[in-house]
């Protein structure tokens, strides 16, 4: 584990230092007069056409969650796994019927974050809060995993591996956290927007190496396959079930259709309810750049797919599977393959993919959630009078808070418990499905009957979660739980308990004619495209409201 | 609102056809992916692929190409200088223009030739 490999290594930290230089370069990419001003650190001028756009979200959107979760999965459980192909086709028709809608409207008033469409709908800043404390909450363990995916790269680099004490042990991903928050401050979404294009170049091309040539090396996709349905059949003397299944069954085994098909649906929806994929997509300069990317996306869900087949690669290649059994960690499965099948210098080509294409997303993401601190805590709650300039560094100094938090997470936590978390942050974040694209539609929702049933998902949610165990952890094992009798995501069985509960509570309050709160958007902003005129500052959407 | 909605809900009553086009085409994508049993199994195999594996890797490019015919109807849909639509339901495509200035991008001048 201890002999670094000198030829991975110097490519590793060639690349790194180059994602440095352009971090730091992009500050003055597109540079506008007043640089101090939340439209234009927390997003990049409002000004991304559809080609950086698709970069960007393509950045944000296929995490180290892809490269390592994802086949991770794959190798320890099978089809299941693929789910997450599924989810990756799913989402783009359902955004489809939202996410334009939210631009406009956040285009014409102003809007940075979810929470304030949010507040400027409902008129509420305390539905607005629960927005925000969602959003932030569910990032947390997100931005945690995209550490993971790297500590994962670096310990089959066996970089700082060989040292017992924890700091040493860690010390490559502190560097490397440290330069990302430093950057994300100075230049904010500008720098994961101009990093984006050199980590797509580099996982495109690692991708499609590795499926043209791993198949060779392993007698041909028809032996992965039928090494991998063999595997998976065979019966585990643990539990005396089969050790995973080849193809969603319709019996529960373990997983199931059902199974799939919710895990699919509710990652799908949530995906845009994340704040960081809405960052991404407000800083667009038009609507037809965000329809346009909804065509050009899927391009990415081929190579997601292509990389949860790696996962079955893994399996069928005796080394790397004995590898990763050794070392009792399925995440380790995507770095250990790569070692072993390439040379040493594309080995080192594929990991600086992997580890920037966790800083991309890391750097949206705490971009995201400082936004939402700044703006709908800060600002809205302590100082509503604060100039575009306070806002500013307020969201900068938060992103490095943020990064820090995520980094004790990442440290201290073990990694299959953060894993879990990431699958819980999906369960939060879609209980603000009926209130955000639910609101995106109509005003018929009464905001109370949203805050309740939000709450009541929130507090279902994280108790089945919970309650969730297994052969090796008594909590926190999983994000599926039985219902009625089937297996479904939690988030999915929560977010319809959310909605039950707000469609009773609306009709009730409706009755009893409780007022509804001013909502200052009209129904023509939902559509509207305001192509040529400037976004108008977003201090204009801090006035005072009574709630 | 009520001027919105009613104006809306004529557009799409003025383009029946259209909007029920878009919205097969959005729920036909969303069945192709939701429904498992259709994909879930291990023949007819493409290549060494079984069925489930290259099932899902035609549907990307179908996505694709669904919602860009989708996207190609909301054009038809939304009138002369109004901005594309999100969506089909009601309230959903915009009435006329909406901006101060210039709201329709030069790329609707085409779509204004289909009406």
């Amino acid at each position: 584990m201890s002999n670094v490999n000198a030829i991975t290594f110097t490519i590793v930290l060639i690349l790194f230092v180059v994602v440095t230089g352009v971090g730091f370069a992009a500050a003055r990419w597109r540079r506008t007069e007043n640089m101090l001003h939340l439209d234009e650190w927390g997003l990049g001028g409002r000004g991304f056409g559809t080609f950086i756009t698709w970069f960007l979200l393509g950045g944000d959107l296929y995490t180290a969650y892809t490269f390592i979760a994802v086949p991770a999965l794959v190798f320890g459980s099978g089809s299941i796994g693929f789910y997450a192909v599924a989810y990756t086709i799913l989402v783009y028709p359902i955004i489809f019927i939202f996410l334009p809608r939210l631009w406009s409207v956040s285009r014409v008033h102003g809007y940075v974050t979810p929470a304030d469409f949010i507040r400027g709908r409902y008129g509420s800043r305390g539905l607005a809060l629960a927005a925000a404390f969602t959003g932030i909450l569910a990032l947390m363990p997100y931005i945690a995993l995209q550490l993971v995916g790297i500590q994962a790269v670096l310990t089959v680099m066996g970089v700082g591996a060989s040292s017992t004490n924890t700091f040493v042990k860690d010390l490559p991903l502190f560097v490397a956290f440290l330069v990302l928050a430093i950057f994300t401050y100075v230049s904010g979404l500008r720098a994961p927007a101009m990093i984006a294009f050199i980590k797509d170049t580099l996982i495109y091309l690692f991708v499609i190496v590795a499926v043209f040539y791993i198949p060779t090396r392993l007698g041909g996709w028809d032996h992965i396959f039928g090494v991998a349905q063999a595997h998976f059949a065979a019966i585990s003397p643990a539990t005396k079930k089969p050790l995973g299944t080849f193809v969603p069954v319709a019996k529960s085994i373990g997983s199931t259709r059902l199974d799939f098909a919710s895990l699919a649906l509710g990652s799908a929806v949530a995906l845009f309810l994340y704040p960081h994929a809405i960052t991404g997509t407000l800083a667009a300069k038009r609507r037809s750049a965000v329809q346009r990317n909804m065509i050009y996306l899927p391009l990415y869900s081929v190579l997601l797919a292509l990389i949860a087949l790696f996962g079955y690669m893994a399996v069928a290649d005796p080394v790397t599977a004995a590898n990763v059994k050794k070392s009792g960690n399925a995440q380790l499965a995507v770095p250990y393959l790569f070692q072993h099948m390439f040379p040493s210098w594309f080995t080192g080509i594929a990991f600086a993919g992997i580890i920037i294409g966790a800083l991309v997303p890391a750097a949206i993401m705490s971009i995201a959630a400082a936004n939402l601190f700044t703006k709908n805590i800060f600002v809205e709650f302590f100082k509503q009078d604060a100039s575009p300039a306070l806002e500013t560094r307020m969201s900068r100094w938060v992103s490095l808070v943020v990064k820090l938090g995520a980094l004790l997470f990442a440290v201290e936590l073990p990694h299959t418990f953060s894993i879990n978390l990431q699958l819980l942050g999906g369960v939060w974040i879609l209980q603000l499905a009926p209130m955000l694209i639910g609101g995106l539609f109509t005003r018929w929702f009464h905001r109370w009957a949203l805050l309740t049933g939000w709450l009541a998902g929130m507090v279902f949610g994280t108790l089945a979660a919970y309650n969730v165990s297994s052969a090796t952890a008594s909590h926190w094992a999983g994000s599926s739980d039985i219902e009625f009798g089937h297996t479904v995501y939690i988030g999915l069985s929560a977010v319809i308990l959310n909605l039950v509960i707000t469609v009773v509570l609306t009709l009730v309050l409706r009755a009893a004619r409780v007022p509804q709160g001013p909502d200052e958007t009209l129904p023509h902003e939902y559509t509207a495209d305001p192509d040529q005129k400037p976004a108008p500052a977003p201090a204009a959407v801090g006035a005072p409201l009574e709630n | 609102m009520t001027e919105a909605t009613a104006r809306s809900r004529s557009a799409i009553a003025a383009h029946p056809v259209t909007s029920a086009a878009i919205t097969i085409l959005v729920v036909a994508d969303i069945f192709l992916a939701l429904y498992v049993p259709l994909y879930s199994r291990l023949t007819p195999k493409w290549g060494d692929f079984p069925f489930f594996y290259w099932y899902l890797l035609i549907v990307m490019p179908v996505t694709s190409l669904l919602l860009w015919l989708a996207a190609l109807l909301q054009k038809r849909l939304a009138g002369p200088g109004t901005a594309v639509p999100g969506v089909t339901g009601p309230g959903s495509t915009g009435p006329g223009s909406t901006g101060p200035v210039g709201t329709g991008p030069a790329s609707e001048a085409g779509s204004e030739g289909v009406q």
